[in-house]
């Protein structure tokens, strides 16, 4: 879908990436999981993923890093497969895992300077300095020293967070930055995924279930069901939604008097 | 940092395990990479036997060196010795192979040669010896065997001799046999000789009167006994020759070893005695006559000559003649 | 056509999924196993100019794989050695041969046991903590955090474990061959059925042990070690679900390891005969 025009060394230009999903579908020993999506992220755009559990959104963002490969269709990022591990080498992504997926065995600063120590980007100094800054960003500076097991789940997300800064990416994308998370905390999270497009002109992709996340910053909002997209358009849509299921999503309505496991099994 | 000590343990740790390594590898192989200088020299050999590589080198029991490399070269198998620098090898030194004990481990042992001598140099070819190893030693005994089978064969043959020529002591049975009647008549004679001497009748009697005739006669019986003198000298050394065959030594000592060989042995005596037993039957006249039992068979010819010769006692020639005649008898 | 007829390979495929292929799984999964590994030592091979590198890594998994394993090798060796005079010492007893008790344990510990004995602890003490800290690390999505930041595992997981152990295992080895050798001098010299000196004892290893013999365990003790630490990495890196498979995944990589030992034992030793 992108034409792929910019083939100039990722790692220079911090131009955004686009991403298109061609008819992905994905499953597990059988069982569907994605189901033919087909979607397409413009370069800068924060786009958000919303849907129930289990509904694939996770692993949609696995086949745009590339951790897995679709069962058909493809991704395309900047025009390159992202099934292509090489392409990891053309485009710089960064991937906020939703439990951090931090190194456990290194302090968060080595968990920080471990992507610029590897790819060799700077002296040790320049290194510091920057890990010091992201550190920073996310008012993590005391946590430095620590290791993982030491911190909060809070902290662990922002951990994992200046870690993605870190490594200047093209493409972010979070899986459940802000679940976990208590209000304020999620809106700072919020306010950084928002900076980061201002500043570095970051395409942003957020698998989220928070609504107030969607309202404030995204672009675009996808709704994934099922392992189809029944839903695409911006976040204004989501204030009156033509589906009865995204609306139930949306708005959930506690009835007491007639829950829903009741229904179900009725 | 504790890295930096981490650093150091594993950096201590791993030389020590080097160390250990080398230290097995000088232990167990006398550390050839230290030691490889030395000189080389080449020892050619028919064969190398159980001789390999790292095999010692000793010098009167020292190890001087070690074997560096076996290899055959055209019709000889080779081995290059390293030789430790400060010893030196004679150049009429010799090198010979010992194999050693059961587990077949060899070496090369050099022997320290003349004092005068000049050294070997490098590169230069040692003298070697082939020693038998025992496999060779038994093939040899072998072929002894046979070449002995083969000679007491001959031997006995002449002995007993065969269908076309007969063997020595079926001749001298025959002789004897042929000769009885001459013998029986010679002793006849001889008594008569004896009674007609006793009545001092013909030429004898007179010669016992006549002392011109006596003299001669006395000439003539001393030339008799220096013939038998002689007869017994070479009866004597057939005796020592005899002696040796009994005690063994010598080809033909090894006749008693044989069965065949003494079996034919065995048949040859039979017939000498037979021979003996004949010549003892004449044995009281002869004997009064020479007075030596042994001479018996030997005298059998002198006396047939005696006879002619006593029958012309007249002239003294012939009675010098019996000792020319014992001479050429035997 | 090709639209139409897209369907009934499917249902082919479903059915080759039962029952033939139930019969040949464990097959499948073994060449799966020595396939998986390949790859994984292909691509660790790849980043071998890396290695200096990742010196401290290296450092840290020598001092893991070798520094740390050093105490249970020696003691076991030890005692090793000392069974070994022990047995020799008491089925010699009727014979005589007594002094070539030292010959048999240096020729067993050499070339057999020592390789041996340090690659089975190998697998026990290192290769379980590699099964165990790979699996968890799996399970915990840092491998995945690893590839998305374009940092290959095997460049800085396997390459400096694989380099680590290849510089240790003769340190191990060694160290193993000549404690066992003197605990086996040490039974011999106090075991009042045998009760032979260790000058005795040591001259018939020296006379008719070669330093071949010892090279020769050392060869097999670098092929043993390094296949332990690969087919761990690889077990644990190939953990896939929760928290539960890492327990499972240790105990799959040790098995796999003894017996991978053992199997490759035979064949090592034949090769280098």
């Amino acid at each position: 879908m992108n034409p792929s025009a910019s083939v100039t060394s990722p790692r220079q230009g911090s131009a955004a990436v686009g991403v298109s999903v061609e008819g992905l579908s994905k499953d597990f020993s059988g069982f569907p999981v994605l189901r033919g999506i087909s979607l397409t992220v413009n370069p800068g755009e924060i786009f958000v993923l919303m849907g129930p559990s289990g509904s694939g959104k996770s692993v949609l963002l696995k086949h745009v890093v590339g951790l897995e490969r679709p069962s058909a269709g493809r991704v395309l990022v900047d025009g390159h497969d992202a099934a292509d591990p090489a392409t990891r080498g053309r485009v710089r992504m960064a991937l906020v895992f939703q439990a951090g997926a931090l190194f456990n065995s290194m302090t968060v600063y080595d968990n920080l300077a471990l992507y610029p120590r590897e790819h060799r980007l700077g002296t040790e100094a320049a290194i510091r300095d920057k890990v010091m800054r992201s550190l920073q960003m996310l008012s993590l500076e005391n946590a430095a020293g620590k290791v993982p097991a030491e911190l909060s789940g809070g902290m662990r997300k922002r951990v994992a967070i200046a870690r993605a800064l870190v490594m200047e990416p093209q493409l972010m994308l979070y899986d459940e930055p802000t679940s976990e998370l208590d209000p304020v905390m999620s809106a700072t999270i919020s306010e950084v995924i928002a900076t980061l497009r201002e500043q570095y002109h970051v395409t942003s992709i957020v698998v989220s279930h928070d609504r107030d996340l969607a309202l404030g910053i995204a672009d675009r909002v996808g709704i994934l069901m099922g392992g189809r997209l029944v839903s695409l358009g911006p976040p204004a849509d989501l204030r009156a939604p033509s589906d009865p299921r995204v609306a139930d999503f949306l708005n959930p309505s506690i009835d007491l008097r007639n829950p829903r496991f009741r229904r179900l099994a009725g | 940092m504790q890295n930096a000590q981490q650093t150091a343990r594993v950096g201590l740790f791993f030389l020590l395990g080097m160390a250990l390594i080398w230290v097995t590898f000088e232990t167990l192989s006398g550390g050839k990479i230290l030691r490889d200088k030395g000189y080389q020299i080449v020892a050619g050999f028919d064969t190398l036997k159980e001789l390999k590589e790292g095999d010692d080198v000793r010098m009167a029991g020292v190890k001087i060196g070690e074997v560096a490399a076996t290899r055959l070269a055209g019709r000889r198998a080779e081995a290059l010795l390293r030789i430790d620098t400060h010893q030196v090898i004679k150049e009429d030194a010799s090198a010979v192979i010992i194999t050693n004990g059961l587990i077949g481990t060899a070496y090369v042992s050099i022997d320290l040669g003349s004092d005068r001598a000049g050294s070997l140099k490098p590169g230069a070819e040692i003298r070697t010896r082939n020693t038998p190893d025992i496999n060779e030693v038994m093939a040899q005994i072998g072929d002894l065997g046979k070449k002995l089978e083969g000679a007491l064969q001959g031997i006995s043959g002449a002995f007993a001799g065969d269908s076309k020529s007969p063997g020595l002591v079926q001749r001298i049975d025959q002789l004897v046999t042929d000769n009885r009647e001459n013998l029986s008549r010679t002793t006849a004679n001889l008594q008569l000789i004896t009674d007609k001497v006793n009545r001092g009748e013909g030429t004898l009697g007179r010669l016992i009167n006549d002392p011109k005739l006596h003299d001669e006669l006395v000439a003539g019986v001393a030339d008799l006994r220096s013939g038998a003198a002689q007869a017994k000298s070479f009866l004597a050394s057939a005796q020592s020759l005899v002696d040796e065959v009994k005690s063994g030594r010598g080809t033909l000592g090894t006749l008693v070893f044989d069965q065949k060989a003494g079996d034919d042995l065995k048949a040859s005596l039979a017939s000498l005695r037979s021979v003996s037993d004949k010549i003892s039957r004449g044995e009281g006249t002869l004997g009064k006559l020479l007075g030596d039992e042994t001479l018996l068979r030997d005298m059998r010819s002198l006396l047939r000559k005696a006879d002619r010769a006593l029958d012309g006692m007249g002239d003294s020639g012939p009675l010098t003649a019996v000792g020319v005649v014992a001479n050429g008898l035997f | 056509m090709a639209a139409e007829t897209s369907n009934p390979p499917e249902e082919n495929e479903s059915i080759l999924t039962s029952a033939p292929r139930q019969a040949v799984r464990p097959f499948l999964r073994v060449l799966e196993g020595i396939g998986s590994c390949l790859r994984l030592l292909l691509e660790a091979a790849r980043h071998i100019p890396t290695l200096p590198r990742q010196f401290g890594r290296f450092i840290e998994q020598c001092y893991l794989i070798g520094y740390t394993t050093l105490p249970i090798v020696a003691i076991l060796s030890f005692f090793i050695g000392s069974v070994l005079a022990l047995q020799s010492g008491y089925a010699a007893a009727n014979i005589g041969p007594k002094q070539f008790i030292g010959l048999l344990v240096g020729l067993s510990m050499a070339r057999e046991l020592g390789p041996v004995m340090a690659a089975v602890l190998l697998a026990g003490r290192v290769g379980s903590a590699i099964a165990a800290e790979l699996a968890s690390m799996k399970v915990y999505q840092e491998i995945d955090a690893l590839e998305t930041m374009n940092i290959p595992p095997a460049r800085m997981l396997v390459l400096p474990r694989l380099a680590a152990v290849l510089a240790m295992m003769p340190v191990l080895t060694i160290m193993s061959d000549l404690v066992g050798w003197f605990g086996g001098a040490i039974v011999a010299k106090y075991t009042h059925f045998i009760s032979i000196e260790p000058a005795s004892y040591f001259a018939t290893m020296r006379q008719y042990m070669d330093f071949g013999d010892v090279l020769n365990g050392l060869v097999k003790a670098e092929i043993f070690g390094f296949a332990v630490v690969l087919v761990c990495c690889n077990i644990g890196l190939n953990t896939r679900g929760g928290p539960r498979e890492i327990g499972a995944s240790v105990t799959r990589a040790v098995v796999t390891s003894l017996i991978l030992i053992l199997v490759l034992d035979y064949f090592v030793t034949k090769a280098l005969m």
